[in-house]
């Protein structure tokens, strides 16, 4: 992906609050334009607050996307993240018909 | 931070800074459960959070609840209240059913619901100006007002640790805070704003400065360091 390690040392310095922010968001800007860094600061900062209303909610993974993860999730070592537990369904393995038909 | 660029980003920026002036003020109004003086101080408490000695040396440990102690606090609000803010600040992907249970005993669930939120607004504005470098705003003011606390129909146990709308064609993240509709509506337009921008969600290809699969990697990173399971 273009540009994807800047994006992902951008998301890791801003959320960290990194001493570096300043020249990585410059070397943001230079890459992918000014209006491409203020998406990528729109999008980590929703992201910031989703995490948060997700985790202090306690909100259950929806049907749909427990089945569509349940192969990778362990991999990844997401079950072992402390919101795992809120999670009663692990979900079948399978590709969903239409994961974007969960969030309409 | 400078924009060195000028027209459409310049307009993008003034269009998130109209919007988050909105809902920056709707955040000090009277709510449902909380008065106007009470969420302004909850959005002071929730930046005193990124100060705070306790919070700093929790999230280092094992386990927060390892290290006893009080938080660095600005407001009048009460310990279980600033606890919640705090950590949801600090510290959100360790934070438990039973401990969650113990906060809510202290405020109901609504009150809880509704604190949320409004930092989790907060946070979101908040981080989008270090993000870009820009100065934080200045505390909303507080709107006058009784809380009205009227809870609303068509929620209930959907299984997460608080009621939410019983709507099962809506995404649990979507309903999230569905038991305080009218707070809930300032996030809803957050989230629009910053992310989902209505119909074009459901597209894999965006025509934004980045492309789908930048964001979404963006929001992974980001859910990643968090370690936000959902």
């Amino acid at each position: 992906m273009t540009n994807g390690d800047l994006l992902v040392r951008y998301a890791e310095s801003a959320v960290r609050g990194d001493s570096d922010l300043p020249s990585v968001r410059k070397e943001v800007e230079l890459a992918v334009g000014t209006h491409g860094l203020i998406e990528a600061a729109a999008t980590v900062s929703a992201f910031e607050g989703l995490n948060r209303l997700a985790d202090a909610t306690g909100i259950q993974l929806d049907a749909g996307l427990a089945d569509e993860s349940a192969d990778f999730r362990t991999a990844l070592g997401l079950d072992g993240y402390s919101g795992a537990a809120s999670t009663t369904s692990q979900g079948s393995p399978g590709r969903a018909g239409d994961v974007m038909g969960i969030f309409r | 931070m400078t924009l060195t660029n000028t027209g459409p980003a310049v307009e993008l920026i003034d269009s998130f800074a109209a919007g988050h002036d909105k809902l920056w003020q709707g955040l000090g109004e009277c709510g449902t459960w909380w008065s106007g003086a009470d969420r302004v101080a909850a959005v002071a408490e929730g930046r005193q959070a990124l100060c705070c000695e306790l919070c700093r040396t929790r999230s280092e440990v094992l386990s927060p609840m390892m290290v006893p102690g009080e938080h660095d606090s600005i407001s009048n609000l009460s310990a279980p209240a600033i606890d919640l803010i705090h950590r949801l600040a600090t510290d959100p992907g360790r934070l438990s059913r039973k401990w969650a249970s113990q906060i809510i005993d202290s405020m109901t669930e609504e009150a809880y619901v509704e604190l949320v939120t409004v930092n989790c607004i907060q946070y979101v504005i908040d981080s989008f100006s270090r993000c870009l470098g820009l100065p934080l705003r200045e505390l909303p003011q507080a709107g006058e007002g009784i809380p009205s606390r009227i809870r609303p129909d068509g929620v209930g146990d959907v299984g997460a640790w608080v009621s939410q709308s019983l709507d099962k064609s809506l995404a649990n993240v979507s309903r999230a805070a569905s038991l305080v509709p009218d707070t809930e509506s300032l996030w809803r337009e957050l989230v629009q704003m910053h992310y989902s921008r209505g119909p074009e969600f459901a597209d894999l290809v965006w025509d934004r400065a980045l492309s789908r699969p930048q964001v979404e990697l963006l929001a992974s990173t980001v859910s990643a360091l968090n370690e936000c399971f959902y």
